[in-house]
């Protein structure tokens, strides 16, 4: 690799850049300081809320994600140009806008010195440098949920058995690479490895032009599945193409015109030791964080609470895919027929605290990406998000002593702020638009205290039915937020079964009618390939 | 081998680059090596990878040309695919690693004979400079096959009626991953563009290395997403990796050197002369035939047959205005009427779906044929299309006849498993809305079905229309 004779180049190997810049360049880097400089540190006060409030003792991998994922731009002015967000890209033209006016009014500042600025080559690579960590901290964050495959869950048994134009582009695409946990790997190793190579000076080009393809095929997926994370991948494609600009008049010169090429670089001298000892630290501890920390809590939560999925672990008797053999409903036998708007046709119990089944009867739907972070098995709605079909989602708390499930519908009607913490969406459709309910009575099965003392005990703390390995600070706190019910649909059923393969509801359904339905498990099998890997512990 | 320059003269001029302007001038005197001359494994090196490329990009092997000429050459879209698609083929009828295996060592033999025969070559500029052609031709036109049938998107096509009414688990991977790039044909646009956009930087020797910069994560990611969804085309895809691969290498050493190393960077010297007039003109009319037949023509067949539909699915015409989604109102066997049951030993329709085309699919407790493909393949015969059944074990297919006058169906199943494959119907059209059919099933019984054509609402569609913003009841 080395070349056999060197050229005779300044002593000072730490730099070799132009002394002199011309005055469009002092400008535009001027205009682009302020820009990116905005765009690369947080903009919301919930994210310095959080940061403060992280328990670096009893973590979990959401606390460093959140670190990672926030939005960014000066929002002071509003995020709306002509009345419109613009796709969300609005925030970043008035960035551009309040840059640009910025820049010229700190030429004009410098311009009246004595001794105007020459060059702006140190201040060149601190920009670089903070864009290259943000960047670098970004995808890394966006990339473990990937790389332990949790961000895009294996179809639950629901979800195999609807009908593939029953569900949105978005989660169609969710799903395609959910099937293959292994291709979700590779991406989450693409993602880490350009965040990490982003770390440092050598690989910053390959790093780049890594992250500047990947992302930029994800916010080309993002328009055209609705997927809604269009803004933040395109925040990434922004960033990685300011670091490659750097090279491309060298590799330009190099490669096209052909021509003997100087490289063009600049580093600060770090003469005195505080601050190489704060460099090297603070770059130890951003990298340990971020690589090998952050790997173990994403480990942990693929092992026993995957953060999409419920992570409680369902009646073990209750498991599989189920025809309704018999369905009674106020005690008058409804016989079988797929087309049936009262009828379940079919039903699933999933390997966690949820039950589904299939109506022909329209239904309001969540069109959300089912993301975010919730901790509650309730609130986890991969398996309605973007689901339609007429199949119902129900969450259950089961009380295996007494053998009564007490199930709640997993659409809300209002539903949750998700991603609080970054400030910006990455879930389309979300609180606005919903389908609202009319104001329900709470008697029978909607009362306040419809689940007893009794039964609670018998259920347990949902809290500590993860392994001890996954608590952490975060879901403690979430769990003791006191909440009382969301206003949502509920059944309470008794079951009965001596091993799974028929189980006889009886109960009360979401209108308070007596029910009485017989499950038949049949052995289903799927031309897809079951998944060679499993998330969480059931 | 690219470390390996032909010195000229000392530069001395002036560099034009801004950053440069206020430095010293460049001082080039001396090399320790002889001008031009390689180091012994360099030559050996380039002896084994130029014998082992040849025999894997020039189309040498008989199987080739038994494909691509075995029916005649029509320069048609299926003609011009599979020409540009050529890969040695010696263990079995489809690429396997065992075939580069075995070209190694052929390409090991060649160059223990070469080096005893070439002792006292210096160098190989020359013949690197016409093997890089060769593979950046062969990868283009590679790439450019694909690219095109994306570009117009019919590779992945939009899922068919008879997709969307199939359960998610009743689609093997491959074919989820089809029909869900199939649902966006904008990015499959995309993708194609940039597939061609990279083949056509291979045509020039200056924008190569950055088009490589392009396929091999692109190639990378095909290659990945084949080995995931049990697709089959894995060896082809490493295949185009390693011709990516190998050009990279000319100039990976100059770029890590200027960019990671941040030293002083020669650029390649070599230029290829041609002086003789015979050369530029022949040069000129292989490089205008090349972009003549594989991207304007190959292009414009595309184009044509993207028009027409696509080559994915049947262009036969259906029954008119029978397209639709049909539930089984009524199922008699034998004049007893059968229900909607969850028995499995019950034989009940459950669903219909008939295509734009001739095809209709039935949805019922019986498990059709599972049956597999994972290659791309452009099959011209209508009758022998598979892409809208294979892969799919929710449904059974069967391509219809239909006597007009007759109102007879003769039904031909496609993935029907015994000797209900073939079924011959009387129907009959109360109304628009209505099909009832009878006839006689393999056991001689009866069959009295009647069909109502519903509106069915796809979320896919819905969704789509208003975006996911506002509440939607489906």
């Amino acid at each position: 690799m080395a070349e056999h004779t060197d050229i005779n180049l300044t002593e000072d190997t730490r730099e070799h850049a132009p002394v002199l810049w011309r005055e469009y360049q002092r400008i535009l880097f001027r205009i682009a300081f302020i820009f990116f400089i905005s765009i690369s540190i947080p903009n919301s006060v919930e994210w310095y809320k959080h940061v403060v409030a992280i328990d670096w003792t009893n973590l979990h991998y959401r606390d460093l994600y959140d670190i990672a994922r926030f939005g960014s731009g000066l929002n002071i002015f509003g995020n709306k140009l002509f009345g419109s967000t613009l796709a969300g890209y609005a925030n970043w033209i008035i960035t551009l806008i309040a840059a640009t006016v910025g820049g010229l009014i700190w030429t004009f500042i410098d311009n009246r010195r004595k001794n105007p600025v020459q060059n702006y080559n140190l201040l060149y690579y601190w920009l670089r440098a903070i864009v290259r960590y943000r960047a670098g901290i970004g995808i890394i964050g966006f990339g473990f949920t990937k790389l332990l495959p949790v961000q895009m869950p294996y179809p639950s048994t629901g979800l195999l058995n609807t009908d593939f134009g029953d569900f949105t582009a978005q989660k169609i695409y969710w799903l395609s690479i959910g099937i293959v946990p292994w291709y979700q790997i590779f991406a989450g190793v693409v993602e880490v490895t350009a965040g990490t190579l982003l770390f440092f000076r050598r690989t910053t080009l390959i790093g780049s032009v890594l992250l500047f393809g990947a992302l930029g095929d994800i916010v080309y997926v993002n328009f055209a599945y609705d997927g809604g994370v269009h803004g933040y991948s395109s925040y990434f494609v922004l960033l990685s193409g300011f670091l490659l600009v750097h090279y491309i008049p060298q590799l330009y010169r190099l490669l096209i015109l052909e021509q003997t090429t100087l490289p063009v670089y600049y580093y600060p001298t770090l003469s005195k030791p505080w601050q190489r000892i704060t460099r090297v630290s603070l770059k130890t501890v951003t990298i340990v964080v971020f690589l090998p920390l952050f790997f173990y809590l994403q480990l942990i939560n693929f092992w026993y609470d995957p953060y999409k999925q419920p992570s409680t672990k369902g009646v073990t008797a209750l498991r599989g895919y189920y025809a309704v053999t018999e369905f009674r409903l106020n005690n008058h036998v409804i016989p079988y027929s797929p087309l049936d708007s009262v009828r379940w046709s079919e039903a699933t119990f999933e390997n966690w605290t949820t039950l589904t089944f299939k109506v022909n009867r329209r239904v309001p739907l969540d069109l959300s990406n089912g993301g975010g972070d919730p901790q509650r098995d309730i609130n986890r709605t991969f398996e309605v998000a973007g689901v339609g079909g007429g199949r119902r989602v129900f969450h259950y708390f089961a009380d295996t002593i007494d053998h009564v499930l007490y199930l709640q519908d997993k659409y809300k009607a209002v539903a949750d702020r998700r991603n609080v913490t970054a400030g910006v969406g990455g879930d389309a459709g979300e609180a606005q638009g919903r389908v609202a309910s009319g104001k329900r009575k709470k008697d029978g099965i909607y009362a306040d205290d419809w689940i007893s003392v009794a039964a609670w005990e018998h259920i347990g703390d949902e809290n500590k039915k993860i392994d001890s390995r996954a608590a952490s600070t975060r879901r403690d706190r979430e769990f003791a937020k006191v909440k009382g019910f969301d206003e949502r649909n509920r059944m309470v059923l008794k079951f009965d079964t001596e091993d799974g393969r028929r189980v006889i509801l009886t109960g009360l359904d979401e209108n308070q009618d007596s029910l009485y339905v017989v499950l038949d498990k049949v052995d289903r099998t799927y031309a897809l390939s079951a998944s060679t890997l499993s998330a969480g512990k059931y | 081998m690219s470390t390996t320059e032909i010195l000229e003269a000392p530069v001395r001029k002036k560099v034009s680059s801004s950053a440069d302007r206020d430095r010293e001038q460049l001082d080039t005197s001396g090399s320790q090596l002889a001008p031009g001359a390689w180091k012994a494994h360099e030559k050996l090196l380039f002896r084994f990878f130029f014998i082992y490329f040849i025999l894997q990009a020039l189309p040498l092997d008989w199987k080739y040309y038994r494909d691509v000429l075995g029916n005649g050459f029509a320069f048609s879209l299926h003609d011009l695919f599979y020409a540009a698609r050529y890969v040695p083929r010696i263990v079995a009828d489809i690429p396997a690693f065992a075939d580069w295996a075995i070209l190694a060592l052929v390409a090991a033999v060649g160059t223990a004979a070469w080096s005893a025969a070439d002792r006292s070559r210096t160098e190989y500029n020359g013949l690197y400079y016409a093997l890089r052609v060769i593979i950046r031709y062969r990868l283009a036109v590679g790439l450019l096959a694909y690219g095109f049938i994306k570009l117009f998107p019919m590779q992945m096509p939009y899922p068919s009626l008879s997709h969307l009414n199939t359960a998610y688990g009743a689609l093997d991977s491959w074919k989820l991953f089809s029909i869900s790039t199939g649902i966006v044909p904008g990015y499959q646009a995309f993708l194609g563009s940039v597939e061609i956009v990279a083949a056509l930087l291979l045509l020039n020797r200056k924008t190569a290395t950055i088009g490589t910069f392009i396929i091999l994560p692109f190639t990378g990611n095909v290659l990945m997403s084949n080995l995931a969804y049990e697709g089959g085309e894995y060896v082809y895809a490493l295949l185009l990796i390693s011709f990516a691969l190998f050009l990279l290498v000319f100039d990976i050493n100059r770029i890590l050197r200027l960019t990671s190393f941040e030293k002083i960077t020669r650029p390649n010297l070599y230029k290829p002369a041609f002086t003789s007039p015979g050369w530029k003109y022949s040069r000129l009319a292989l490089k205008s035939a090349f972009v003549f037949v594989f991207v304007f023509l190959y292009g414009y067949q595309s184009y044509a047959e993207h028009k027409e539909g696509g080559y994915q699915y049947s262009h036969s015409a259906g029954l008119k205005n029978t397209a639709g989604l049909y539930t089984v109102e009524e199922f008699k066997v034998n004049n007893t009427v059968v229900p909607y049951t969850t028995d499995n030993d019950v034989f009940r329709w459950k669903d219909v779906v008939f295509e734009k085309w001739a095809t209709l699919s039935v949805r019922s407790n019986k498990q059709p044929l599972l049956v597999k493909t994972n290659t791309e393949e452009i099959i011209e015969d209508d009758a022998e299309r598979n892409y809208e059944f294979v892969g799919s074990a929710g449904r059974e297919y069967y391509s219809y006849s239909a006597d007009t006058l007759a109102h007879t169906l003769t039904l031909t199943g496609k993935n029907v498993k015994g000797e209900d494959a073939s079924l011959l119907f009387h129907y009959s059209r109360p109304d628009a809305q209505t099909i009832v059919l009878e006839g006689l099933n393999a056991e001689h019984d009866s069959l009295h079905i009647v069909l109502n054509r519903i509106d069915k609402k796809y979320l896919l569609k819905e969704a789509a229309k208003g975006g996911r913003q506002r509440g939607l009841k489906l």
